[in-house]
C-alpha cells in the first residue's frame, strides 16, 4: 500500500471508487455465515417480501460498511489511519446490484503529529441511487515525517 | 400512533458489564470474514504484513462482529422454528443488553459512527461494554419508527481501546 502524504491531498479530490458486485445471494450467504448472523431478510426471500414487506433480499448494511472501511483503509495505507467513519443506511440495496463505494475530500486540518483529512462518502448502485451517505476523518503523515502513531492517538482536543 | 411505551423507554441508560467475546480472534474465522468482505489485505493473514500493528490482525470492524452465541446456549433457531414472526436474529447475545419488549417489530440497521484506535490481533480476546444511549420515536415517510441508539466500547484483554461504535437500530411494526 502506497504512502499518501497529507500535503499531496487536495480538497475536492476523489478516492476510489471501490467496486463490489454484482452481489448475489451466495455473497450474502457467505457474509451471514462468516458473522453467524441469520437475519432472514438476507436469504429468505418469502420472509423478506411477505413478512417484512421488502422489495427483495437486502444487501446487508453490515457488509456495506465493511466496503466503506476497506476503501478508506487502503487509501490511507499502512502509514495513515482511518480514525472516524460514520454512515447512514438511508436506502436499500437489493441482491444483484453492483455497489460503487466512493469518497471525496471535503476538508483538511493540521494536528501536531499528522494531518487530518475530512471526507464525504457514499455507496452508489448502477442506477445512481445513493444508499449510504456518510463522512470520515483519516489521519495522514506529513511529508518526510514519521507515520501516524499506532495505536492511534487522537489530536489534542479542539 | 405511539409505538414507544414507557416500558420500552425505561431501558434508556441500561448497560452491560464488560464481557468477552466467546472466542478470541481466530485465524480461520478472520480468513472467512476477510473472504466474505472481499478484502484481501495481507495483514489479515501474515505477521510480516501486519508488522505495523504488531502482527497479523483482523479487519478493522471485526471486533464488532465477534459477539456470537456461546457454546451451550439455548438454540433459538430451533426454539422459534414455528414462530412466523421470527426474523432469524438471535438478539441479546451480541451486545449483552436486555432485549427490548418490541416483539413483532422488524429490525433495520440505521447506520453507525465508529472510531478506530487499534486493530484486534490474532489470538487476542476482545471485550465489549454496551449501553442503550437513547431510544426515541420518529415519524417517517414510511410511518412511525423507533430508533434505538447503542454505544459500545471494544477493548482487548489488556484493557486497551480498540474501537468505539454508536449504532442506530430502527424498529418498526
Amino acid at each position: 500500500m502506497a504512502r499518501v502524504n497529507f500535503e499531496d491531498v487536495e480538497v475536492g479530490q476523489e478516492i476510489g471508487p471501490l467496486l463490489k458486485g454484482p452481489l448475489q445471494t451466495p455473497h450474502l450467504m457467505r457474509w451471514s455465515a462468516a458473522m453467524e448472523n441469520w437475519h432472514k431478510i438476507h436469504y429468505d426471500e418469502r420472509f423478506a417480501k411477505e413478512h417484512d414487506k421488502l422489495p427483495g433480499l437486502l444487501i446487508n448494511g453490515s457488509l456495506k460498511q465493511q466496503f466503506i472501511v476497506q476503501l478508506l483503509k487502503d487509501w490511507a495505507g499502512r502509514e495513515g489511519w482511518v480514525w472516524k467513519v460514520n454512515f447512514q443506511f438511508r436506502a436499500m440495496n437489493i441482491v444483484g446490484e453492483t455497489l460503487s463505494v466512493w469518497a471525496k475530500v471535503k476538508g483538511k486540518r493540521e494536528a501536531p503529529a499528522y494531518g487530518l483529512v475530512e471526507l464525504d462518502l457514499g455507496i452508489r448502485n448502477e442506477k445512481g441511487l445513493e444508499s449510504t451517505p456518510g463522512s470520515a476523518v483519516v489521519a495522514l503523515p506529513y511529508r518526510g515525517r514519521e507515520a501516524v502513531p499506532y495505536p492511534f492517538v487522537p489530536p489534542p482536543a479542539g | 400512533m405511539a409505538l414507544l411505551t414507557d416500558e420500552v423507554r425505561k431501558y434508556i441508560g441500561a448497560e452491560s458489564t464488560p464481557f468477552p467475546a466467546c472466542d478470541p480472534v481466530e485465524k480461520g474465522a478472520v480468513r472467512r470474514y476477510a473472504q466474505a468482505i472481499m478484502d484481501p489485505d495481507p495483514a489479515y493473514a501474515s505477521d510480516e504484513a501486519g508488522a505495523r500493528y504488531g502482527g497479523a490482525v483482523a479487519p478493522p470492524l471485526y471486533p464488532a462482529f465477534m459477539f456470537r452465541t456461546p457454546f451451550g446456549s439455548p438454540d433459538v433457531l430451533t426454539e422459534r422454528a414455528h414462530d412466523p414472526d421470527f426474523d432469524g436474529l438471535v438478539m441479546g447475545v451480541r451486545d449483552g443488553l436486555p432485549e427490548l419488549p418490541l416483539h413483532g417489530f422488524s429490525l433495520l440497521n440505521g447506520g453507525a459512527e465508529v472510531e478506530f484506535y487499534r486493530y484486534a490481533r490474532h489470538g487476542e480476546t476482545v471485550f465489549q461494554k454496551s449501553r442503550y444511549a437513547d431510544i426515541y420515536e420518529r415519524e417517517t415517510r414510511a410511518g412511525p419508527m423507533v430508533f434505538v441508539i447503542i454505544e459500545t466500547e471494544y477493548t482487548n484483554g489488556a484493557g486497551e481501546l480498540l474501537m468505539r461504535a454508536r449504532k442506530t437500530i430502527i424498529r418498526r411494526k
